[in-house]
């Protein structure tokens, strides 16, 4: 009994004098390196997922045109040049349920500006991306719905919700405000750097021999029909971005997909601008499926060009 | 249960407190049900193996001690170490030596026919076979008395900080700690969460980190150059020597919270002047089980021979050290390397004394050391390598001697940023390693609250298993 309560007195002795300074030190130490992180570089930089998100779901631009996709809209084209009010929510990793989760934020909001949205080759499809994108808005239901199984217990706890993305949070910082291998411009990331002859041949060559479909998801379709028809006072200007010809060496059901681009223009409020078969040479991709710098450039001039035909 | 997952950050804890919460007569059922849970989390069943050797180890121990007639004393120790050896014969030698026969039979134009075995090996299988085994060779040779309670023998081999991969305990160091009484203190429990942070430190944030790098090098060897490889080789020492220490570190600080003390397996091996000197400090425990249990006896048949017989003993010890490391021909070689970096340190101890005498001892010390760095880097790829093959495609690429600046081999395609940071992580555990040499106790909060600090900011996310777990 003896030897029980002078286990227990150090016991106290030690949560006093060190447990709970400790814990202190990490809540206070955590919370404000978190806030001072947070408020620095995860929302000071305009090409990071958790700011597109934290923008789409939290900002309200009354005159801004949001444009919407996965990386082949982050990287493709350049809002400063389509126009004053562009903004980029593109974001690399991600598929439609994605996009549908923007479109959705974008037309809740008071708005009658028009909305470009990305279709791939591949038709609509999931994939949520990073989880890294939604961190910072974790707690807000639509965004758990797109992490949905991938949520952990910690995602929930402040500090620690970050470990071991700290490190790509800043990466990200550092490569918009550098702009050493990226070029940035409002929400778009676009690769400065253009692949070696040898690497982008090999890629050609595996691109040539990958096959690939157009697919829609159904429950994708219907929501997109749904948001589509339910707004008729925003303008829906579907886009499909350029693509090496590689991509279409295996491309099984082409029909399909003009098809759906079809079905789309039926929309009174819709425009479809398809530039997937465009000629670009190899020299303005970075990669069979995506277009480098000068790319960019010309994909933009081209889209501010068929816009300003509407 | 790896010790830098979730589930350890709940299992420690529970275990530690009611730990302290029962009496002392209920403390050994405690951690060894704690160390059963520990283990059957990686594969249940494996638990049966440990079980086998406990009991036939434990009644070993029992019989040497009550048999008086030495040849069957020897008889019992026999049996004991061939249930040990042969457990680690089946499960991790069976297809290695398999493999070799296939080889050496197609020769001659013959097919093997044994088959081969379908099972994963046991984790830390060769750290508890050689406690184990320490066990009977210290009550065969009359320095530790039998062990009477089966509960405490079957702790002595399962404690769960030790069991997947050491310190490799001796009975007269650990099995008297599980008799005496413990108490909770202050002191213990600061020094055993220090040495968890570090270790955890150590593993996650440095050894994890320089993974992504070496791992990339030496699966695409093809597309690096002579510049990355190299770097590859040194990072994978740093590596090494940072997940093994930091589990250590880990083992014995989880010891020590709860008051037992386990033996200190590193002792800054990166300092040492020779390759002798490198194994009094690397793996302390299994280097001296193997000079205890292997290389004196040896040394001591052989002393006929002179100086040629200590040399075939520490061939023949480091031959089977490398065996130990794992079933394969690098790990073979990996350990005669050593052996013979030993063998010519003991024909060669005169002239080196002669030579490097004669030099500044700042020079002298400068220099040897880094031989010594080097020899050992070197002899990692043999670790690190899969096959031969590979050993061999990485030493060609190494001395195609091409050190230009490449930016994508040299940072192993990660990118600048990813690079800047294995170096800054580098610089940083030196300094915290420095540091908490001259620090004070009263700075053990904001030591251990900047260590945490830095595991969550710096951290690499997704648990990865030790190395070591695999022998």
């Amino acid at each position: 009994m003896a030897q029980h309560n002078s286990s227990i007195s150090n016991f106290k002795h030690f949560s006093l004098k060190f447990i709970c300074p400790l814990l202190l030190l990490i809540i206070i130490g955590g919370y404000s390196f978190q806030y001072f992180f947070e408020k620095t570089v995860i929302l000071k930089n305009s090409i990071s997922g958790a700011y597109k998100v934290n923008r789409i779901i939290n900002e309200l631009h009354p005159d801004e045109v949001a444009m919407i996709g996965s990386s082949r809209m982050e990287g493709g084209l350049i809002p400063d040049i389509l126009g004053k009010n562009y903004f980029n929510y593109g974001l690399n990793g991600t598929k439609d349920n994605v996009s549908l989760f923007f479109l959705n934020e974008e037309t809740k909001k008071n708005k009658t500006t028009p909305i470009i949205i990305n279709i791939d080759i591949g038709g609509l499809n999931n994939s949520m991306g990073y989880i890294l994108y939604y961190l910072y808005n974790i707690n807000y239901q639509p965004v758990r719905d797109i992490v949905a199984e991938q949520d952990k217990p910690y995602y929930h706890i402040p500090f620690i919700k970050y470990y071991g993305y700290y490190e790509l949070y800043l990466k990200d910082y550092l490569t918009a405000k550098i702009e050493l291998t990226k070029y940035s411009n409002k929400g778009a990331s676009i690769e400065k750097n253009i692949l070696l002859l040898q690497k982008f041949s090999e890629e050609v060559k595996q691109r040539e021999n990958t096959p690939a479909a157009f697919n829609v998801d159904p429950n994708l379709g219907s929501r997109l029909i749904s948001i589509v028809t339910s707004h008729l006072n925003r303008k829906f200007i579907f886009v499909v971005a350029p693509c090496h010809p590689s991509c279409f060496s295996m491309y099984k059901n082409e029909s399909d997909e003009i098809k759906y681009l079809n079905f789309l223009k039926t929309y009174k409020n819709v425009r479809v601008f398809n530039f997937s078969k465009d000629h670009y040479p190899d020299s303005l991709f970075f990669n069979t499926e995506h277009l480098n710098y000068n790319g960019a450039i010309k994909y933009s001039k081209a889209l501010r060009d068929s816009l300003s035909k509407i | 249960m790896l010790f830098n997952s979730v589930g350890f950050l709940i299992f420690f804890p529970v275990v530690t407190i009611v730990f302290f919460l029962l009496y002392h007569q209920y403390r050994w059922m405690w951690l060894l049900a704690a160390s059963c849970f520990f283990y059957m989390f990686f594969k249940p069943e494996y638990i049966l193996i440990l079980a086998f050797t406990i009991v036939i180890d434990y009644y070993a121990g029992l019989l040497l001690e009550r048999e008086t007639d030495l040849k069957k004393r020897k008889r019992y120790l026999v049996l004991s170490l061939v249930a040990n050896i042969g457990v680690l014969a089946i499960f991790k030698y069976f297809n290695f030596i398999n493999d070799n026969i296939t080889g050496f039979v197609s020769v001659f134009n013959y097919k093997n026919h044994i088959p081969y075995l379908n099972m994963i090996l046991p984790i830390g299988l060769s750290f508890h076979t050689f406690q184990a085994m320490s066990y009977t060779i210290e009550v065969y040779k009359g320095n530790h008395k039998a062990e009477k309670h089966f509960g405490i023998y079957a702790l002595y081999v399962m404690f769960y900080p030790q069991l997947v991969a050491g310190p490799i305990e001796r009975p007269q160091n650990i099995l008297y700690q599980f008799h005496s009484r413990k108490y909770f203190n202050y002191d213990n429990a600061v020094t055993g969460l220090r040495l968890i942070a570090w270790g955890l430190f150590k593993k996650i944030v440095i050894a994890d980190r320089l993974a992504l790098y070496v791992n990339q090098v030496y699966a695409d060897v093809n597309n690096a150059n002579s510049l990355s490889v190299l770097l590859a080789i040194i990072f994978f020492s740093l590596q090494i020597y940072t997940d093994f220490s930091g589990y250590s570190d880990i083992a014995r600080g989880a010891a020590k919270v709860m008051g037992y003390d386990l033996l200190i397996n590193f002792n800054a091996p990166f300092k040492s002047k020779s390759i002798s000197e490198f194994w009094r400090r690397w793996h302390i425990s299994l280097s001296t089980w193997f000079f205890d249990y292997l290389y004196y006896p040896l040394a001591l048949s052989f002393r006929d021979f002179n100086k040629a017989g200590i040399a075939l003993a520490l061939l023949i010890t480091f031959f089977l050290s490398g065996l130990w490391h794992g079933a394969g021909w690098t790990f073979i070689l990996y350990g005669v390397l050593h052996g013979a970096a030993l063998v010519y340190e003991l024909y060669t101890k005169k002239i080196r004394k002669k030579i490097f005498g004669k030099l500044p001892v700042a020079i002298n010390v400068f220099l040897t050391r880094l031989f010594v760095l080097l020899y050992l880097a070197f002899s990692w790829v043999f670790f690190r390598s899969e096959n031969l093959h590979k050993v061999k495609f990485v030493f060609s690429k190494l001395f195609e001697l091409n050190f230009s600046i490449n930016f994508v081999q040299l940072f192993a395609s990660q990118g600048p940023f990813k690079f800047a940071n294995i170096l800054f992580t580098l610089i940083l555990c030196y300094l915290l390693s420095v540091m908490s040499k001259k620090m004070p106790g009263r700075y053990n909060v904001p030591y251990i609250f900047i260590l945490i600090f830095l595991i969550i900011i710096l951290g690499e996310n997704g648990a990865t298993q030790f190395i070591y777990f695999q022998f």
